[in-house]
């Protein structure tokens, strides 16, 4: 059965409020851009599906909140997922800084082995940039995590994004079913007992 | 859709469909048919519902005794071997077994008790995924013309010298040479037990033909000396006296992939090579060809041994191509089900696949042996064509299920006296009746996309068998890739859209609850309207926050907390905030704020939040006394923050007062207006007037013309409502009081109530005895005074929680005696 991986992976999406991370998603899913998307109250779910050279990967993917008021409710979204992407606003400096902090709480809290990338996004505002690419690019890779500037208004990396976290994430097609294999649930013994 | 990218000029390329129409034109003339199936590189785009291709009608032309009719194929027999709608027999011997998608291993229990194989469903969706492209391929692939040339040939173990151009070139005049050039023999070794049990001799024999093979396509006259006009060998398969191997035109050779070969012996005890197929499969461009060379059981009488060897070499036949090679097959569509775990394809798995060799069907034994060979000698054909056994096994559908046969035209091709075009008679040897053995065959997934050229025989005669030829038109997809990337993302969108609208989806009328100033004892209940706005039975449940154990804040409530909704359905979900003591203690000291966030969720589906809000109005209700007496102000002018209260206040006891001034107020108000009315405290308030009057305590407003039972009401409610009681259970009497020690219990009593309480203690007392001082008119008397303040004073919940029902009555007849003597007597 090793001809064709079958793959799932739970994908969170975070950073600050209107960094753009839901415009991220209906553009990896949809193929749309909305000027103007309402901020998520809440956690959008999708899914979408990459085929990879070697493998499908389907990606179940929880778009959150970005607003402060809800930052306590993150982490039951991140708790379990295979991969993060962090946005930022390249536009907006506070942006980058949440985005910092939120990888600092994906390492302290996230799953161990959990893909964090970072996603510079709105790069096609060029124009009003305040966020430095090499200071991004040198961050991320001090913290061992990847980086790409997107933009979800003309496409640009969306792809390429979730390919290369896909390329990332383990090869889990045995995974499931070998610890099934490895802690097999079994009868309980009953202790035997002379009643007479 | 055509695209105008350059073509390979090797292949028979048409520009446009117009050379296709040429092609039949041809076609016709030369086999006298009239209903090919049209080659349909046009196809129109549609979804495919697997069945893609049908086979060709073949219209019986009356005129002509080369035409079978085949108007319905019937089906059944034992094995099916290609059907679209029928599971293919792949690697399997009784091909009933069917194809297991994915291992048992992968079955997962969801916590509903249903069975999940992640492994089965991304396989079949991926399979749907393929059969969408599959079925689009004409929207990236361009179709090109090539020429495959297959010739046949039961050497009866001869072979020397003599040229092989008259059979192997036969029509390069007309056609010019062909792209692809596979050649199978049968009995190039005698089949005697020696060389069946070792393989010497067949591969030194198996060396021998295909050095001349490549000797007659590569002569000088063909190649001029030019590398690029001559074939390369790609591959070479033996089994015993089989041999199958395959050339292509030099500059074909990089687009050829995946080159594999398989061979099944059927002959003796069923698997020994004297009987039997010798295959090579290859990708060529980007379509899938299959060659297969068999030798099927001998013997006029034995139809039923030819059908079952050749269902035998159809199932068995298995190419070990491995992952990738399979899953470039299933991208190309060549394969329209996946085994568990396959790293091997089957001839079903072919785009096109050509069976020859010495099938060895005979002519119906219904018709004499001298009979046969006499029309055989005057090529009188007609009759045996009809009387032909594979025409018959096929029209009956027993045997080569699906495949596609060109009319014979040519004499039978056995038995012949070797080295003679005479058929054997000669006295000494068995006299067979004439038979076309030797055939040629072809099996392709789009009919459309195999055009028989001709179907021949040679005349070279060193055997008994003459050799048989056929050149074929055949379709060779070329992917563009880029094209076939754009219509899979096409087709994931659709699907994505369908599998997200399978999500379960609401809308609900607004997800912020602002509940205002809500008050002490107050109810204020906000509805949210939540619709079905989705494709799917919708379940929404309110889930609690990670690590919490509850919904909401305590002074919230929600109901319902879960339900169904099927589309279009809506509901109502009521969110109250009421305020008690429990939660206005809380509420006073900030500890609790009004504000928190609730997760709806749609199971399989997204999470929304609702925000709910308000301001809470403070009110004296549900605080203690030892806060009320530090604050001069109305208390809801006392802000609820904690450090704004304390730049307020001056927070030492010096400061503050003797007795909260809400306390003093109600008293004061009962004193001056009613102290003598009559059943004071007996007749209940109007809830009402009691809510307005707390207002004022709370604001500050100066009271109405408010009734005395409501303020009475209030006094009672504001005493109860403490957040701790002024009775404090520690100072409880535990002991049994009787005249005799009462007076030092009192004192007792007394001393040892905190200051604050004290206050209040003595003050309430002291306003009660003036009470009792109009019990004429009023109505009260000491006990009944000494009752209700037992009720207010100390907590009824108060008390550890191991203490006995007795021992509490006990306590609170004590505290009754103790009250009663407060009140009766001069002690205070």
């Amino acid at each position: 059965m090793s001809n064709n991986r079958f793959c799932h992976f739970k994908l969170v999406l975070l950073g600050d409020t209107a960094v753009g991370k839901s415009c991220l998603v209906v553009r990896f899913v949809r193929d749309e851009f909305f000027e103007f998307q309402e901020p998520t109250i809440g956690a959008a779910f999708l899914t979408q599906t990459l085929a990879l050279d070697d493998a499908t990967v389907k990606f179940e993917i929880w778009d959150t909140a970005g607003q402060e008021r809800y930052r306590s409710l993150a982490p039951m979204y991140y708790r379990g997922a295979a991969a993060a992407v962090v946005v930022y606003d390249i536009t907006n400096p506070d942006s980058f800084a949440g985005a910092k902090s939120w990888v600092k709480e994906l390492q302290r809290r996230g799953d161990q082995n959990v893909v964090i990338a970072m996603a510079g996004n709105k790069a096609d505002l060029e124009a009003h940039r305040k966020v430095d690419f090499n200071e991004a690019n040198e961050y991320a890779e001090a913290n061992g995590i990847i980086h790409m500037e997107t933009s979800a208004k003309n496409a640009n990396n969306v792809k390429a994004l979730f390919s290369e976290i896909a390329k990332r994430l383990p090869n889990n097609t045995q995974g499931g079913n070998g610890e099934r294999e490895a802690f097999p649930i079994l009868p309980q013994k009953q202790e035997a007992r002379n009643c007479c | 859709m055509k695209f105008q990218i350059e073509l390979s000029p090797l292949l028979y390329s048409p520009l446009s469909g117009t050379s296709y129409k040429l092609s039949q034109l041809l076609l016709a003339n030369m086999n006298n048919q009239q209903n090919w199936a049209t080659p349909a590189p046009n196809q129109p785009r549609r979804l495919s519902t697997g069945e893609s291709s049908n086979p060709p009608t073949y219209s019986r032309n009356d005129s002509s005794a080369s035409s079978i009719s085949y108007a319905q194929q019937p089906r059944g027999g034992a094995p099916a071997p290609r059907s679209s709608s029928l599971t293919p027999a792949r690697n399997s011997n009784s091909g009933n077994e069917g194809i297991i998608v994915a291992n048992r291993a992968g079955d997962e229990e969801t916590e509903d008790g249903r069975i999940r194989n992640r492994e089965a469903a991304t396989k079949i969706r991926d399979a749907w995924i393929y059969k969408q492209i599959r079925a689009r391929q004409d929207e990236f692939t361009q179709y090109k013309q090539g020429r495959v040339f297959i010739g046949t040939w039961n050497v009866n173990a001869k072979g020397k010298d003599e040229s092989l151009s008259s059979w192997l070139c036969a029509d390069w005049a007309q056609h010019g040479p062909p792209d692809v050039v596979v050649v199978g023999f049968q009995e190039m070794v005698d089949l005697n037990a020696v060389n069946v049990a070792v393989e010497n001799k067949s591969q030194q024999r198996s060396q021998f033909w295909v050095e001349k093979i490549k000797s007659t396509l590569n002569s000088r006259e063909n190649t001029m000396g030019d590398p690029m006009r001559s074939y390369t060998e790609l591959s070479v398969k033996y089994l015993v006296g089989l041999l199958v191997c395959v050339f292509v035109k030099a500059p074909h050779k990089p687009r050829v992939k995946h080159v594999s070969t398989a061979s099944v012996g059927v002959g003796v005890m069923g698997v020994m090579g004297n009987k039997g197929g010798a295959s090579i499969r290859l990708q060529f461009y980007d379509s899938t060809l299959c060659f297969v060379c068999t030798h099927l059981a001998a013997h006029r009488e034995n139809v039923a041994g030819r059908n079952a060897d050749f269902a035998n070499v159809f199932n068995k036949t298995s190419f070990e191509i491995g992952d990738e090679a399979v899953k470039e097959v299933i991208k190309l569509g060549s394969l329209n089900q996946w085994a568990a775990g396959t790293n091997s394809v089957g001839v079903s798995d072919h785009d096109v696949v050509f069976w020859f060799g010495d099938l060895n069907y005979r002519v119906d034994e219904s018709i004499p042996t001298e009979r046969v060979l006499e029309l055989s000698e005057k090529n009188l054909l007609e009759e045996l064509i009809e009387n032909d056994q594979l025409n018959i096994e096929r029209a009956n559908g027993r045997v080569f299920q699906d495949f596609e046969e060109g009319p014979l035209t040519f004499k039978p091709t056995y038995k012949y006296q070797p080295g003679t075009d005479l058929y054997e008679q000669r006295p000494d040897k068995k006299l067979r009746a004439p038979a076309w053995c030797d055939r040629i065959l072809w099996l392709a997934q789009e009919p459309g996309h195999v055009a028989q050229l001709n179907y021949l025989r040679s005349e070279l005669n060193v055997s008994d068998h003459k050799p048989v030829m056929s050149t074929f038109l055949v379709t060779i997809k070329d992917v563009i890739l880029s094209r076939r990337e754009e219509v899979y993302k096409e087709v994931m969108k659709l699907l994505n859209e369908f599998e997200n609208a399978s999500l379960p989806m609401v809308s609900l009328d607004r997800i912020n609850l602002d509940f205002g100033k809500v008050r002490y004892d107050q109810r204020v209940t906000l509805p949210i309207t939540i619709t079905n706005t989705g494709q799917v039975v919708a379940q929404f449940r309110m889930v609690p926050k990670l690590d919490e154990n509850t919904l909401c804040r305590p002074w919230m409530t929600v109901t319902p907390t879960y339900g169904m909704l099927i589309p279009g359905e809506s509901t109502e979900i009521e969110f109250t905030i009421g305020i008690d003591n429990t939660t206005s203690h809380l509420l006073n000291t900030s500890k609790e704020v009004l504000e928190d966030v609730i997760i709806l969720r749609l199971e399989n589906g997204r999470d929304y939040y609702i925000s709910v809000s308000g301001s809470y109005a403070r009110s004296c209700f549900g605080m203690s006394v030892d806060e009320l007496v530090l604050y001069s102000d109305p208390i809801r002018e006392v802000p609820l923050d904690p450090i704004l209260r304390a730049e307020k206040y001056d927070f030492n006891a010096k400061a503050a007062m003797c007795v909260p001034k809400e306390l003093w107020r109600i008293i004061d108000a009962i004193y001056e207006r009613g102290v003598a009315e009559r059943d004071l405290f007996s007749v209940p308030g109007s809830p009402d007037e009691v809510y307005q009057i707390r207002e004022c305590l709370d604001t500050g407003a100066s009271f109405e013309n408010f009734s005395v039972p409501s303020m009475a009401e209030v006094l009672i409610l504001f005493l109860s409502n403490l957040s701790t009681p002024i009775v404090p259970a520690a100072v409880f009497p535990t002991l049994d009081i009787d005249a005799q020690n009462i007076q030092s219990f009192a004192r007792k009593f007394l001393e040892d109530m905190p200051p604050i309480q004290y206050n209040v203690f003595i003050y309430i007392v002291s306003f009660f005895r003036e009470v009792l001082l109009h019990r004429e008119r009023n109505k009260l008397s000491p006990a009944k005074i000494a009752r209700i303040c037992c009720s207010c004073l100390v907590s009824s919940s108060q008390g550890s929680p191991d203490e006995s029902a007795g021992s509490v009555h006990q306590r609170k007849g004590n505290m009754q005696q103790l009250m009663l003597h407060f009140l009766e007597t001069n002690s205070i």
